[in-house]
C-alpha cells in the first residue's frame, strides 16, 4: 500500500518555483531518504506535505485520502520531527510528550501510557520530570521525536534529526528509526550526512530545483553514474588552492576537499590520474595516499546536482 | 478539550517565567507604596485651621442685634473662633490688611458688614459662613419679634451653637493616594496583557512549537481560543493578587462594587490581550513586542498611572492623548463606580473595551486566516 502519493505537486512564492511539479510514491514500510541542497524544495514539499504550506497546484495523499479533503485523518498518521527544536523549555519532558499526543486525542490513562512509551523509547524516562532546558543536545533532539511519535503515526517525517549532535546521540537516534521502521512506521529522512542515508534508507529520492532529478534503491543511484570516478588523494597538508590546481587536467569535474583529503571526481574515460598526481606533486604537495574508489551517494549527488549536498 | 489543554499549557508558561511574574506583580506593588507614601500630600484633602481671630465693632449703641450678636461670639468662641472688640482708634481694616486678625465685623442699625482677609480666605470663609447662620436666625427671630414678641428668645435660641453647616460641592469620598496608585497600577497590570499577548503566537513561531501545533489534528481556532484564554485567565489572576495585595496590605479602598470592578478589568484585560496578539499580527517579527510595550507605557503614561491627570488638564494634544488611553477610560470609569457609588459609570468604559476587544480579534482572525502556519 502506498503511504504516500504526491501527484504534480507545485509551488511557488510569487514568481519563485520552490517545488515544481513533483511526483512521488513511499510505500510502507519503507526508509525513504529525501536529499537536496538547501534551498532545492525538500524542506517546501515536507511543509506541504505536514499541511504548513498550501500546494500552488497538485495533490498529496496520505494512506490514498487527499489531505486537503481529509487533513484530519492525514494528520493523525503524521508525526513530524522538525529540523529545529520544537520543545517547550520550561515544561518537564513528561508534559511536553503528553500536551502535543494530547493534541491527538488521546486521554487518561491511554495517553500517560503512550507518552511514557515514546519517552522510554528515546531512552529519557529517568528525565521524565525533568525540564529540556537542563538537557544536553542529543537529549533534546531525543525529547523532540518522542514528541512525534507518542501518537503512534503510520508515515514520520525527520528533517534533520541529526544536526549538532554528539555521536553517541546520533548512534541512539539511527538505532531509535530502524526500531521505529521495524514496529510498522514509515519514515521520511532528510539529512546533510550522507553515509546516515547510505547506511538507514531503504530508497532515496535526490531533489533539485524544485524537481525530483533521481529516485531509487541506493544501489540503483549509484549504477546510474558509471561515466565518473572517485579518486580520493590524501595528502600531507590541505591549502584549498588544489581546486583550481586541479582544474586544468582534462577529465576532472570537482575537487573536494575534507580535512586533508581532496576527493577528485573525473570522466572514467579519460586516463588522467598520473596528470593529477604529477600537478600536484609540481606544487609541492606530498602526497600520502591515493585510491580509486567507487561511486558513493555523495558522488552521485555531485554530479546530478554539480552541487555538494552541504552547499 | 483542546482548548482547555492550551489554556492549562499557557498558563504554565506563564507562571513558570518567574523574571516576568515578578515583573508583573512586583513592579506595581513596588510602585504603588513608593508613589502612594511619596504623594500622601498631594491626595490629601484635610486643611487644619488655628484659632481665628475677628474684630468687633458695635455701633449699634446696644439693642437686640448688639445682644444677640454677644450671645453668637459667646456661643462660637467655643470653636475656637473669637470676636474681639476693636481697639478704640484702630481701624478693623488695616488690622485686617496687616493680618493682625482674619476679618473685621462691623455692627450698625443697617445691619452687618465683613470684611474679610484674603490671605486668610479659609479661617475668612468659615467666619462668613457663620455669620450667614447668625443673620439668618437673627433676621428670623426679628420677624418674629413683631408678630409674637414673647418668643424671639425662642427662636434665637433654636439650633443652639450650629452655626456651621457641610455645604460640600463634592460630598464624595475622595481617594488617597495609595488608593488612587492600586487603582492605576491595578488597571496598568490589566493593560500589560497586551505585552503577553504579542508574544503569543510569535513565542510559538519563535520556540519552533508553531510547527506541533499547526500539523495537530486541531484547528486554528482552537489554538487561538485556548491562548487566549489561557492568558486572559494569567493575566486576571495577576490582577486579582494586586487588587487582594493593596485592599488587604496596603488598606486600600476598593468600594462596595468589586463585581462591577472585576467586571470591568476583566473587559480591559480581554481588550489588552486583542490588541497585543492584533499589533503581532500586523507588525510581524520580534520588532513587534518592542512597539507593543511602548504603546503600553506611552497608555500608561497618558493613562495616569504614574501620576494622576486632572480633567481640566484634558485640553490640547496632552488632552487628545490622554483621552486615547484605556488606562485612562478605565481609571476615570472605576473611580466613579468606587468613589461616587455610580455603578452607570462602568458601562462606557465595558463597551469601550469590548468594542474594541472585537475589532483587534478581527483583525487577528482575518490575518491569521490569510497566513500560512500560524
Amino acid at each position: 500500500m502506498n503511504i504516500l502519493d504526491i501527484r504534480g505537486l507545485t509551488k511557488k512564492f510569487g514568481d519563485f518555483v520552490a517545488v515544481d511539479n513533483m511526483s512521488l510514491t513511499i510505500r510502507e514500510g519503507e526508509i525513504f531518504g529525501f536529499l537536496g541542497a538547501n534551498g532545492a524544495g525538500k524542506s517546501t514539499t515536507i511543509n506541504m506535505i505536514s499541511s504548513l504550506l498550501r500546494p500552488t497546484g497538485g495533490e498529496i495523499r496520505i494512506l490514498e485520502k487527499d489531505i486537503a479533503k481529509q487533513s484530519r485523518f492525514a494528520k493523525m498518521n503524521l508525526g513530524i520531527v522538525p529540523q529545529d527544536l520544537a520543545i517547550y523549555e520550561d515544561m518537564t519532558a513528561y508534559e511536553n510528550v503528553s500536551f502535543f499526543a494530547g493534541l491527538y486525542g488521546l486521554r487518561g490513562d491511554k495517553l500517560k501510557e503512550r507518552a511514557e512509551e515514546a519517552l522510554e523509547f528515546v531512552g529519557l524516562s529517568d528525565k521524565a520530570k525533568s525540564f529540556p532546558k537542563n538537557f544536553s543536545g542529543g537529549m533534546k533532539r531525543r525529547l523532540n521525536i518522542a514528541c512525534a511519535i507518542a501518537h503512534k503515526p503510520k508515515l514520520i517525517i525527520m528533517d534533520e534529526p541529526t544536526v549538532g549532535i554528539d555521536p553517541q546521540s546520533r548512534n541512539y537516534i539511527l538505532t531509535s528509526v530502524r526500531k521505529l521502521n521495524e514496529s510498522g512506521c514509515t519514515i521520511i529522512y532528510t539529512s546533510h550526512y550522507m553515509e546516515e542515508v547510505e547506511e538507514i534508507c531503504s530508497r532515496i529520492a535526490i531533489v533539485d530545483h524544485g524537481k525530483i532529478i533521481a529516485e531509487g534503491t541506493k544501489e540503483q543511484l549509484k549504477s546510474t553514474i558509471t561515466d565518473v570516478k572517485d579518486i580520493r588523494i590524501e595528502l600531507k597538508s590541505v591549502q584549498g588552492t588544489e581546486g583550481e590546481l586541479l582544474k586544468p587536467v582534462p577529465g576532472v569535474r570537482t575537487v573536494l576537499q575534507e580535512e586533508n583529503v581532496i576527493r577528485v571526481h573525473s570522466d572514467a574515460a579519460v586516463d588522467n590520474l598520473n596528470r593529477i598526481l604529477k600537478q600536484l606533486m609540481d606544487a609541492g604537495k606530498e602526497i600520502r595516499s591515493v585510491e580509486e574508489q567507487e561511486p558513493n551517494l555523495e558522488t552521485v549527488f555531485l554530479t546530478l546536482t554539480g552541487r555538494n549536498l552541504r552547499d | 478539550m483542546n482548548i482547555l489543554s492550551i489554556a492549562i499549557k499557557e498558563m504554565k508558561h506563564d507562571f513558570r517565567d518567574r523574571r516576568t511574574l515578578l515583573f508583573m506583580l512586583g513592579f506595581p506593588i513596588v510602585l504603588m507604596l513608593i508613589l502612594g507614601l511619596a504623594l500622601t500630600n498631594a491626595f490629601s484633602s484635610e486643611i487644619s485651621v488655628g484659632d481665628v481671630k475677628v474684630a468687633v465693632k458695635d455701633a449699634t449703641g446696644g439693642g437686640p442685634l448688639s445682644e444677640a450678636f454677644a450671645g453668637f461670639a459667646k456661643e462660637v468662641g467655643k470653636t475656637g473662633v473669637t470676636f474681639e472688640p476693636l481697639k478704640p482708634g484702630a481701624s478693623g481694616r488695616e488690622e485686617v490688611e496687616n493680618n493682625h486678625v482674619s476679618g473685621y465685623v462691623e455692627l450698625t442699625n443697617q445691619g452687618i458688614s465683613l470684611y474679610g482677609s484674603s490671605r486668610d480666605a479659609i479661617e475668612s470663609n468659615i467666619v462668613q459662613g457663620m455669620l450667614a447662620s447668625f443673620t439668618d436666625k437673627y433676621n428670623a427671630a426679628a420677624a418674629v419679634a413683631r408678630i409674637e414678641p414673647a418668643k424671639t428668645e425662642m427662636v434665637l435660641a433654636t439650633g443652639g451653637s450650629d452655626y456651621i453647616r457641610e455645604l460640600s460641592v463634592d460630598a464624595n469620598r475622595t481617594p488617597g493616594s495609595v488608593d488612587y496608585y492600586a487603582l492605576a497600577m491595578t488597571v496598568m497590570v490589566g493593560m500589560w496583557a497586551a505585552m503577553g499577548a504579542g508574544a503569543l503566537i510569535q513565542g510559538e513561531v519563535l520556540r519552533g512549537t508553531a510547527v506541533r501545533l499547526v500539523i495537530a489534528p486541531i484547528r486554528k481556532s482552537e489554538i487561538f481560543v485556548g491562548k487566549m484564554l489561557g492568558g486572559i485567565i494569567s493575566n486576571l489572576l495577576c490582577v486579582m493578587v494586586i487588587i487582594l495585595f493593596s485592599k488587604y496590605v496596603f488598606k486600600a479602598y476598593w468600594g462596595h462594587h468589586m463585581g462591577v470592578v472585576i467586571a470591568v478589568l476583566v473587559s480591559e484585560v480581554i481588550m489588552a490581550m486583542s490588541l497585543g496578539l492584533a499589533g503581532s499580527y500586523l507588525l510581524k517579527g520580534t520588532a513587534s513586542r518592542g512597539v507593543i510595550s511602548l504603546v503600553v507605557q506611552l497608555m500608561s503614561f497618558f493613562g495616569g498611572a504614574y501620576f494622576p491627570i486632572l480633567d481640566d488638564e484634558g485640553g490640547g494634544l496632552m488632552g487628545f492623548l490622554v483621552n486615547l488611553s484605556p488606562i485612562r477610560w478605565a481609571n476615570h470609569g472605576l473611580t466613579q463606580v468606587i468613589y461616587a457609588d455610580n455603578v452607570s459609570a462602568a458601562w462606557p468604559v465595558l463597551m469601550l473595551n469590548i468594542g474594541f476587544a472585537a475589532l483587534f480579534l478581527g483583525v487577528s482572525i482575518l490575518a491569521m486566516r490569510r497566513r500560512e502556519g500560524l
